[in-house]
């Protein structure tokens, strides 16, 4: 760590120095390319610091890489230390994605709570440009959480078990894939100190050509986030297809498993897309090309689609692990199978394969070619068909089943309330003669918030508790958990449905200030959204409480099928001794027959 | 013990009767706050079809949730649930009806969206331009140039849209309508205002920290009361003001 710091200090130090001498010499150089040297050496510093590349430039330099060493890099039991490494163990790397999601997610909502202060009442606070700077890094830091918490976090973490591997196929780039993350968050926690950056998290152009340093931090850590996701994406589905268990055919695989595998192949294909355009707006920035620059010939609308392209799918990327966590979750505390297991997998792939034909919804007021809203219209309302799919399943699970509502099943109900209303509100948004009033307003908003947050935070919180005493070997607060869940459920219904009322009567979106006939609902939404952030205290208490004094952990305190709990909480280094015989499905509730052959042995 | 059978009965039941007063309650409403002109009449009655279409969607899952809370607690029970994988039957129903509500839907709305962007002719046009962070209404056929936009009441009206330097967003409620300013790319809509009087509008996109406060005005007049206004307008130099002649 500390290595890692002085890498990224030295990597600065020789962006600036270099650019300081060379402006000395004469050149013209603005604190744009500055800023950009300095951030790509500091990055490679710092990976080489905290020692991502050591194995392979042994390996480069045709030196044998020491066994010993490569052990040493696994991490041992028990070391706290290993958490701070670069350390090649997919549980170490799960919970530090974790803990780093979690973390932002606080950072983030702090962000929130700063906008709904200034938003409590009609008039000025913050200022504009404080206020724009304060939405914009909220809504990127929340994509972030969005984008890595599932699937960095429980993905690294559970896939190898869950499908029966040791580890991921690529231990090492596992963990590049993490550090490469701390730079660009860091980069983002501080643009306010660059100016800030007033565009939003869609930083289109010209506005996000004019705009402050603070934009071009943002592009820069976007593209850094972007490449760790595609890293991560190659070595989930090298994972899945390669180290399986024997007997783990496909259509055996846990539902998160499945969900995660479409996750990273959309992740791989469509964050190529975003990173292209975002590198070409830092090229029109810093390097003067125009790209995007319609006063010299580019073409603003062309990055719309290219950023939709990839924004789009991006919010299955963060969607579906929610879905996959909230289906993994339902058979267990319903005692029943998953009912239409293949035809959910069926509609994971089916999501996949139309997000990339839907990114123009979000332009039906663009000025894009006029007869491309037909299509595009179609496309986003079939896609409902898949989506619903997923609630089939899940109430179909329901249906008959034994519930036990422990504090994991409590958020599959929040989670198919508040998925219900994103999906419905999200019809008024594929309709383009309703989404012409509505684009850009409050509706959106609370559409965006009801299918991320009820999608992936209600599934981040689902799988948290329910894997929390497989990887802490600890149980939490039941009665905690179940404060939380109603506190947080209770208080995000009360900020966002009203949210659809405010946009309907024409409150826009991204702005500062409103017309003072909405400052009582607004101010009701600013109170219920501080009971979002009170709730969350009590998930972190509940979380870091439990860690150290809850009572300790049965290897399956759920009774459920999957691997993962057929092993000891927490589980041991290697994960299992000897490589599980799988012979029957995840979740066969109710027939007697049918636990995993480990499973059996476990119990 | 309740059968199988009766409880899906019930269920349905309860369904049904939410459903109908679902829809008695939302149809006919009027959701969209103001409306001036055809195209916001065509937007409202989309919003109240999609509303009905919901209605019952919301309620097959709401009592499918709440009714399962209820009856199916294990309350203490720890054996496991019936061993049923799926349902045929009902999975092909499920995805037949999931698809019909999306062609049905799709089909409004492309008749929608054709009866408002479609037909492509104009009685009176108007080049709107926007800026960091104004707008600028000029009239070709008046050679006027003004800050509020003053339309004909009940004739197609055609803007054409344009930005000077970042992406602005046309926007009046009331009329709903609403179009992007698109540097180097003008943009256009049409609208039929049905209704005299003055409306308030807005930049939709965010356009730097002005954007709060890009707001602009449309007045709606008849025919004769348009070309009286646009008469007293002062026409602009054709060069600027201060050069020597
Ligand atoms: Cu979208
Ligand atoms: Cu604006």
């Amino acid at each position: 760590m500390l290595r890692a710091v002085l890498g990224a200090a030295t990597g600065i130090a020789v962006g600036v120095g270099s650019l300081t001498l060379a402006r000395g010499a004469g050149l013209i150089i603005d604190d744009g390319q500055v800023l950009g040297l300095a951030y790509l050496l500091a990055v490679i510093g710092f990976l080489f610091g905290i020692g991502a590349f050591r194995f392979w430039v042994t390996w480069a330099a045709g030196r044998q890489v020491d066994p010993a060493e490569e052990h040493a890099a696994h991490g041992t039991a028990g070391d706290w230390r290993r958490y701070f490494r670069f350390t090649t163990d997919h549980k170490v790397i799960g919970v530090q994605y974790l803990v780093t999601a979690f973390l932002l997610f606080l950072i983030a909502g702090s962000f929130a709570m700063l906008m709904r202060f200034e938003l409590a009442q009609p008039g000025l606070v913050l200022g504009k440009e404080a206020y724009n700077t304060v939405m914009s890094t909220h809504g990127a830091m929340m994509i972030t959480v969005a984008l890595i918490s599932i699937i960095g976090g429980l993905g690294n973490y559970l896939v190898p078990i869950m499908i029966g591997a040791r580890d991921m196929a690529f231990p090492k780039t596992n963990a590049l894939s993490y550090w490469l993350l701390p730079l660009p968050i860091l980069l983002v926690a501080i643009n306010p100190l660059l100016g800030g950056f007033d565009s939003g998290w869609t930083a289109y152009p010209p506005l996000s050509q004019q705009a402050n340093l603070g934009q071009q931090a943002y592009l820069m850590a976007f593209v850094t986030v972007g490449i760790s996701s595609i890293i991560s994406a190659i070595n989930f589905l090298v994972t899945v297809f390669r180290m399986r268990a024997p007997g783990m055919s496909l259509m055996r695989m846990p539902i998160f498993v499945w969900a995660l595998t479409v996750t990273a192949t959309l992740a791989l294909i469509a964050t190529s897309v975003v990173a292209a355009a975002f590198t070409m707006l830092l090229f029109d920035r810093v390097l003067g090309t125009s790209f995007f620059r319609p006063s010299r010939g580019g073409d603003v609308i062309l990055f719309e689609h290219l950023f939709w392209f990839y924004s789009h799918p991006a919010v299955y990327i963060m969607g579906l692990p929610g879905l996959g966590a909230i289906l993994e979750v339902v058979p267990v505390f319903a005692r029943k199978p998953l009912f239409a297991y293949p035809l959910a997998v069926l509609s994971f792939i089916s999501i996949g394969v139309l997000s990339f034909m839907v990114w123009a919804h979000h332009m039906f007021v663009s000025g894009m070619a006029e007869f491309f809203h037909i299509p595009i219209m179609l496309t986003t309302e079939l896609i409902s068909v898949p989506t619903g799919i997923v609630f089939l399943s899940a109430l179909g699970t329901i249906w008959m089943g034994k519930l036990h509502f422990k504090t994991p099943m409590l958020w599959v109900f929040g989670f198919i309330w508040a998925f219900l209303i994103g999906g419905i509100t999200g019809v008024y948004l594929a309709d383009v003669p309703t989404d012409i009033t509505l684009s850009d307003t409050y509706f959106v908003v609370a559409h965006f918030h009801y299918t991320i947050v009820g999608g992936t935070i209600f599934g981040l919180f689902a799988g948290t508790y329910y894997w929390y005493p497989k990887i802490t070997g600890r149980m939490y607060s039941e009665r905690l958990g179940k404060l939380h869940f109603w506190w947080f459920t209770l208080a995000f219904n009360a900020t966002f449905l009203p949210m659809f009322w405010l946009g309907i009567e024409g409150m826009r979106r991204r702005v500062a200030d409103y017309p003072s006939q909405f400052g009582g609902l607004n101010l009701w939404i600013s109170f219920a959204a501080f009971n979002i952030f009170l709730s969350v205290a009590v998930f972190v208490f509940n979380m870091v409480w439990s860690w150290r004094r809850g009572p300790r952990a049965a290897p399956n305190p759920w009774r459920a099928h999957t691997l993962e709990w057929q092993i000891s909480s927490p589980p041991p280094i290697q994960n299992f001794d000897h490589i599980p015989m799988v012979s029957a499905g995840p979740y066969e509730y109710g027939g007697g027959v049918g636990v995993p052959a480990e499973g059996r042995a476990a119990q | 013990m309740t059968s199988p059978r009766r409880h899906l009965w019930i269920a349905a039941a309860a369904w049904a009767v939410l459903s109908i007063v679902g829809i008695v309650l939302v149809a006919g409403i009027q959701i969209i706050p103001v409306i001036a002109s055809r195209e916001a009449v065509i937007e409202n009655s989309a919003f109240v079809l999609l509303t009905i279409v919901s209605v019952p969607v919301l309620m097959f899952v709401v009592v499918g949730l709440a009714y399962s809370a209820l009856r199916f607690r294990a309350n203490g029970d720890e054996t496991d649930g019936p061993p049923v994988h799926g349902s045929r039957g009902f999975q092909s129903i499920w995805l037949g009806v999931s698809f019909a509500l999306v062609i049905g839907l799709f089909g409004y709305g492309a008749v929608g969206l054709i009866d408002i962007r479609g037909a492509q002719s104009s009685d009176f046009e108007v080049q709107v331009r926007s800026e960091q962070w104004a707008w600028h209404f000029e009239y070709p056929d008046a050679g006027v140039v003004s800050k509020e936009l003053h339309i004909p009441l009940g004739e197609r009206v055609h803007l054409v849209i344009n930005s000077d330097d970042v992406i602005h967003s046309f926007w009046v409620p009331a009329f709903g309508v609403k179009q992007d300013a698109v540097p180097g790319r003008p943009t256009q809509i049409y609208l039929t205002a049905t209704v005299e009087g003055t409306y308030p509008g807005l930049c939709a996109e965010l356009c730097g920290f002005g954007h709060t406060d890009m707001h602009l005005t449309v007045v709606v007049s008849g025919r004769a009361a348009l070309e009286s206004w646009l008469s007293q307008q002062p026409k602009p130099s054709p060069q600027p003001s201060g050069s020597p002649p």
